[in-house]
């Protein structure tokens, strides 16, 4: 547990992990488990009147399908903003945070490159958001089964897959910038401010035609746009992770040099 | 080792508004305790922070055992054992979990050194460290520099929350390093202490470096004030001490005498016992006061 910064990392976050795992897999069955009665109803005079766009932007009319009703109540918004609050969390306080504690001055006097702290930080950091996916993965797909919400496993693993990106780029994004200016504060609120953006972008970019081209952009359109949970994960997704890495090695120079505060 | 362990060439920092550390000329030869004094703020964990790579020279350059700070800091972390000013452990982890952490990281920590050292200052290991003391946490600190046998100590405030007890253990350990042919760096804005063990001191105030003297020259020279209390009844022998060579500005005030020694209590208290002394207050003078005195003294 305490052979090297990756392995102290992750101890560190067992207990924060834990709670999170279980509030996931709590949300994941509660809703899974008002599948039956949800579907019972006719929902056609009820969904008629909301405006095609709307119906489009919160996938409302996809809620006919067990998969459907998952993504509209779930993996649309709620288990993103999970995922991310999560990750931003953990990733804003994995240098800052340590540096606000004090104890960060031991460990950058330690003969371990600062930029290996870094990557091994960076490191946990995934394995912690990638923990967080495979609970999302277990309890999606028995609460299907269970509930009888006939999800294929492979569009569970999309979705989870899905939320782990979305999870795991503002996570880093937010260690990126905890590690380069050494401030939790800034850190956590550029990341969910980004984040808060890149939802307004996804949503407005499905209502409004002239934004439209700019969606892709969004995360979130790149998370959610083939489901989630659903028969592919678009090459686009990838683009989270891309970003993610990008920001931590743009963020590596900086904390290369900067002073460390007391 | 030919030259100096640690090098300064004008070493400074400056931030927007302040100096906190200008043109440090320093140089700290191998084998010797080097006590790094100066009141609070005066610039001494400015310069530590700088030696250990944790915050960047403005100007100026500085190498500890010919490592450069900026280029190759790695080098001087595993060569330096190093105390910060403000110690913060993982209070969640026992002692033994965070030096276990720490002697990974180093990869060169015989694990039955830590053991050597806790029991030395005593220290139970098996406790979590935000339940421990101000000084058990010190000496969690102080371990943890020890612990790889480093060429060089770099201690900021070392004695900080230490009862007198392991103060004393604390500049033993000390001067063991010394006479192993290591260095130390350690700064105190405690006279007493740089006294008892440091062979060379340098003198920081507002940034800039004062002065830099041999300790037993500054000894030799340091005023305190003494207060002689004579039993009742007893003439006060006020020409006898006025003869004593270092005694100065001698003054009585009911029926004690107060007097400035400069240098050596020794040939003042030979002269006044004889008289039946009872009582001996010796105050310590100011920390600045003494190096001022020197200051200006070397300057007339």
């Amino acid at each position: 547990m305490f052979a090297n910064v990756f392995t102290k990392t992750l101890r560190d976050q067992r207990r924060s992990l834990l709670g999170w795992s279980i509030g996931v897999a709590l949300t994941v069955v509660i809703m899974a488990a008002i599948w039956p009665s949800f579907s019972g109803m006719d929902l056609t005079a009820f969904l008629a009147q909301y405006p095609e766009a709307m119906k489009e932007a919160f996938n409302i009319s996809e809620m006919t399908t067990g998969a459907g009703y998952l993504n509209a109540e779930l993996f649309s918004r709620m288990l993103p903003a999970i995922f991310i609050i999560f990750a931003v969390a953990r990733g804003a306080r994995l240098v800052a945070g340590e540096e606000e504690d004090g104890t960060l001055e031991m460990l950058a006097t330690m003969p371990v490159a600062r930029r290996r702290i870094l990557f091994e930080k960076s490191a946990a950091l995934a394995v912690g958001v990638g923990v967080l996916a495979v609970v999302l993965f277990i309890s999606t797909w028995v609460s299907a089964l269970v509930f009888g919400l006939d999800v294929p496993v492979l569009h569970v693993l999309n979705g989870a897959l899905a939320m782990f990106f979305i999870g795991l780029e503002f996570g880093l994004v937010a260690l990126a910038l905890s590690a380069g200016t050494g401030r939790r504060g800034l850190a956590t609120g550029l990341s969910a401010g980004l984040a808060g953006a890149s939802y307004l972008l996804y949503l407005i970019g499905q209502l409004v035609d002239g934004l439209r081209p700019f969606r892709v952009l969004s995360p979130f359109y790149q998370a959610i746009s083939e489901g989630p949970l659903g028969p592919t994960l678009p090459p686009i997704a990838w683009t989270m992770v891309a970003v993610g890495l990008g920001a931590v090695a743009v963020s590596v120079p900086a904390f290369e040099r900067r002073d460390l505060a007391v | 080792m030919d030259g100096a362990v640690i090098e300064t060439r004008g070493l400074s920092k400056r931030y927007a508004r302040t100096t906190a550390l200008d043109a440090l000329d320093l140089q700290v030869p191998p084998g010797t305790v080097f006590g790094y004094l100066g009141p609070n703020g005066a610039g001494k964990s400015t310069t530590i922070r700088m030696l250990m790579g944790l915050i960047r020279p403005t100007a100026g350059t500085a190498t500890v055992l010919g490592y450069e700070i900026v280029r190759e800091r790695q080098a001087i972390h595993r060569v330096v054992g190093y105390l910060p000013g403000d110690f913060n452990a993982y209070r969640d982890l026992t002692g033994q979990q965070y030096l276990t952490y720490l002697s990974n990281l180093r990869g060169d920590v015989a694990p039955a050194e830590i053991s050597l050292l806790a029991k030395r200052f005593e220290l139970d290991l098996g406790r979590r460290i935000g339940t421990l003391s101000h000084g058990n946490r010190q000496k969690v600190g102080i371990i943890q520099a020890c612990m790889h046998r480093p060429q060089v100590l770099i201690l900021d405030e070392p004695t900080s929350g230490l009862d007198p007890l392991m103060q004393h253990e604390f500049l033993d350990l000390v001067r063991e390093f010394r006479n192993a042919g290591r260095t130390v760096f350690l700064s105190s804005h405690v006279l007493t202490e740089v006294e008892a063990v440091a062979d060379l001191v340098g003198i920081i105030r507002g940034g800039h470096l004062v002065m830099t003297a041999d300790v037993a020259d500054v000894k030799s020279r340091a005023r305190r004030r003494v207060d002689l209390t004579f039993v009742d009844g007893v003439e006060l022998p006020i020409v006898e001490l006025t003869r004593v060579p270092s005694v100065r500005d001698l003054d009585v005030v009911d029926g004690t005498v107060q007097l400035v020694v400069e240098g050596s209590m020794a040939e003042l208290l030979r002269v006044a016992a004889p008289f039946g002394v009872e009582r001996v207050v010796s105050n310590e003078v100011d920390l600045e006061d003494v190096f001022l005195q020197y200051y200006e003294g070397e300057d007339r």
